[in-house]
């Protein structure tokens, strides 16, 4: 290894945090300096890790980097070590790349608000502990960076503090966020009672076949714990008020970003230290996918019927998390093939949900920002006065519901394959199926947000600055191409971090030293062959080519139509002679409301929506008892299987 | 020593119970602060030995002496630390409904449900 690789990791974490602190140290002064510092420090991030693409992707090493060079005494871990594989590499440019995007969308976006230096303080240590929590290897740092992590992100949800949402938002977010901290706490000193260490790498390799009572019951509670920050259902209560009342630069980070660190807790657990019990399992392969499936099922249902356009947001991610967890239960089958189809499918549907999940709330965001507000039947007919956001929320709309052109179509055929072929038809079913109420909930935001009738308030918009609008090009841009060259995004990213989860040996020996991992084993854990077979040919170039033609036919075919009309159909309403036709009735303004245009949908599964609604009741106390319940569920169904 | 453990898991037990019971915002705070310190002991129990001294290189060691496990007690107080601050940042939060809602009744504090 390089000198300058293995230095990388450790500025992409400590400058974040240095930042943090200068900027919280210099007070309320210099605000424009303070702008500067939050893009060049997350810019830093990114580089950091575009540099370690050619040591990690290209050559396929894994980078780690002893703290203190308190390298390994006799084979025993007794620093924090970081250690950089290529999942961890692909979580972190997802990571620094939206961080980046958001820090150049706060310029303009935060401009109104008051206590910037606490807003980019907050946003650093965001930055900061998400890098730092993939990217370290060791299970207490990864608890600590996710605390530093929530309180962040707690301190940003209620950082508009004027507003009673943010506040209940913040305090549900942190009495349910802490309770899942607890649980992963829980979970590592259990493990750490039994391993007598820290380092990921070797818990792995100690506990190796050496499963007991205590170790089942972490996994139990850190599954639970992980999955109250990826937000899986019944643990789903705090992001719809926290996404919703957080600044939208911030609720892109919670809703792309920061779920996807409980999914690589998850990854961890499962596939690394809990190997030999739970890869070609067909116990925990039921239990994630099952998982993954009532999330999918209950954030789309709840999405439907919300009137919020952020809350709607919020709930949608809670269904594509749904997917991607669905994927990753299918990656722990026992048909190898099978299994490694599954996990493409879900590493590619969390790149894939970061982007257009992230544009879909600096849409929201930027509706905020010219018109005051996110209720939906307040809104309509945005898209003459806001003709950008407009096209990149129909890009999102595009990607989310998985159209073929765009990224979404990609991932979730890969998820609905490997579902099927891994004899879990029902879920491929539930999956369409869900698929298509996303397309419905965002055709419904769509029609009630920017098309339609404008209010009369609204009238005098403009479109956002463009400094709002650059990051949104760009995640559009990586929208459509990651659907269109889906071969490059999966040679040089999906296929080296699917690898390397199944690579735990290289992972071991990494850490220590080679064959470490062979001596403990005492035989060769086999890696996946990484095969493409399974997962459908397209050809996502043609698809490109008939959208172009299609929507050009489209705009063609309107303009003439727009214009033939103009000529013959200009009735003046005002004129009394039509009265004798109308009844004399004023003419008023009839714009179906969002919430309305699914009414009929709504009426007939009225039972079934209203259960779920009063369900969600707001009591903080019943959410801690869906999670406390659904932590003694798993308990009971891991003693049961294992 | 199993003290220590059936402490920490009434402690763990009684904060959860109190979390799910009470609907005073602030008795939530006191049940997630109980919750904090039943893990703390149970972390702290961990890397207890029996006759071990503190983890400390002096020179007066007598011969046969051994320490107990520092890696735990490192632990524990950062997890105190953590564990401060999650009740500074809820309490404050606290107050902030309270300015809002005026009423620290978690039954009344729903505005944002369903």
């Amino acid at each position: 290894m390089n000198g300058y690789s293995s230095i990388l990791p450790l500025m992409a974490i400590m400058l974040p945090f240095l930042a943090a602190f200068i900027i919280a140290l210099t007070g309320n002064k210099a605000l424009g300096l303070k702008r500067v510092l939050a893009v060049i420090f997350t810019f830093i991030p990114l580089l950091a890790v575009i540099l370690l693409f050619k040591p990690i992707i290209e050559n396929g090493h894994i980078v780690s980097y002893w703290l203190g060079n308190w390298v390994p005494e006799k084979t025993w871990a007794i620093g924090i070590g970081l250690e950089i594989d290529a999942f961890g590499l692909f979580c972190g440019l997802i990571i620094t790349l939206t961080c980046f995007l958001s820090s150049i969308f706060s310029i303009r976006y935060m401009e109104k608000d008051n206590g910037l230096e606490k807003y980019y303080t907050m946003f650093m240590l965001l930055t900061a502990s998400m890098i730092g929590f993939v990217f370290t290897g060791d299970l207490f740092n990864m608890y600590v960076m996710l605390e530093i992590m929530t309180f962040a992100a707690i301190g940003l949800t209620a950082f508009r503090n004027h507003k009673y949402k943010s506040i209940e938002a913040g305090f549900k977010y942190i009495v349910i966020g802490s309770l899942g901290s607890s649980l992963i706490l829980l979970g590592t000193v259990l493990i750490y009672a039994q391993a007598h260490t820290l380092n990921i790498a070797q818990i792995s390799a100690i506990l190796h076949g050496n499963y007991n009572a205590v170790t089942i019951f972490a996994l139990a509670l850190m599954l639970t714990g992980y999955a109250v920050k990826a937000f899986l259902v019944p643990c789903h209560t705090w992001p719809a008020d926290a996404h919703m009342s957080a600044p939208s630069s911030i609720s892109m980070l919670l809703s792309g970003v920061m779920s996807k660190t409980g999914i690589f807790g998850i990854i961890r657990i499962l596939y690394m230290i809990y190997r030999s019990k739970c890869v070609a399992a067909p116990s925990m392969e039921f239990l994630m996918i099952f998982w993954g499936t009532i999330t999918m099922l209950i954030g789309a249902s709840m999405a439907i019927i919300q009137t919020d356009f952020k809350r709607l947001l919020a709930f949608s991610s809670v269904s594509q998390i749904g997917y991607v967890i669905v994927g990753f239960g299918v990656g722990l089958s026992a048909k190898t093939s099978v299994a490694v189809t599954g996990t493409m499918g879900g590493l590619y549907h969390m790149l894939n949900h970061a982007m257009f999940k992230s544009l879909a709330f600096l849409c929201a965001g930027a509706v905020l920002y010219r018109t005051g507000t996110t209720d939906t039947t307040k809104l309509g007919g945005l898209a003459k006065k806001m003709p950008y956001t407009t096209v990149l929320f129909m890009i999102s709309l595009a990607s989310i519901a998985g159209m073929p052109p765009f990224n979404g179509f990609v991932s979730k055929w890969l998820i609905y394959q490997s579902t099927f072929e891994a004899g879990y038809w029902p879920v491929t079913i539930i999956a369409l199926l869900v698929s298509v109420m996303t397309l419905a909930y965002f055709i419904k935001l769509a029609q009630s947000v920017f098309f339609g009738k404008i209010h009369k308030e609204h009238e005098n918009i403009k479109e956002i600055p463009w400094s709002m609008r650059v990051p949104m090009i760009v995640l559009a841009a990586v929208c459509i191409f990651a659907g269109t060259f889906w071969n490059v995004i999966s040679d040089k990213l999906i296929e080296p971090a699917a690898y390397a989860i199944y690579n735990i040996q290289g992972y071991i020996d990494v850490m220590f030293n080679k064959g470490y991992a062979q001596n403990m084993f005492n035989h060769e854990i086999p890696i996946p062959k990484m095969t493409r077979a399974m997962a459908g040919y397209w050809s996502p170039i043609n698809w490109l080519l008939l959208f172009v033609v299609l929507i050009i036919g489209f705009i063609v075919i309107a303009s003439l139509l727009s214009k033939g009309n103009k000529k013959e159909s200009i009735i003046d309403l005002s004129d009394t002679k039509y009265d004798t036709f109308t009844g004399g009735e004023k003419e008023y303004f009839s714009h179906m409301a969002g919430n309305d245009l699914f009414w009929g949908l709504k009426h007939q599964f009225r039972g079934y929506f209203k259960t779920l609604k009063n369900a969600h009741s707001g009591i903080v106390n019943d959410y801690v008892l869906w999670v406390a319940a659904c932590a003694a569920v798993v308990t009971i169904y891991l003693f049961a299987v294992l | 020593m199993l003290l220590n453990y059936i402490g920490a898991f009434l402690l763990i037990v009684f904060g959860l119970y109190i979390i799910l019971v009470k609907k005073n915002l602030i008795k939530i705070v006191v049940g997630m602060s109980l919750l904090d310190t039943g893990i703390n002991l149970l972390l702290v129990s961990v890397g207890f030995r029996p006759g071990g001294t503190a983890p400390l290189f002096m020179n007066d060691l007598k011969p046969g002496s051994f320490f107990v496990d520092p890696v735990p007690q490192a632990l524990t107080l950062t997890s105190i630390v953590i564990g401060a601050c999650v009740t500074a940042l809820a309490l404050s939060l606290v107050i902030k409904v309270k300015e809002h809602y005026g009423t620290i009744d978690a039954d009344k504090v729903r505005r944002l449900n369903g």
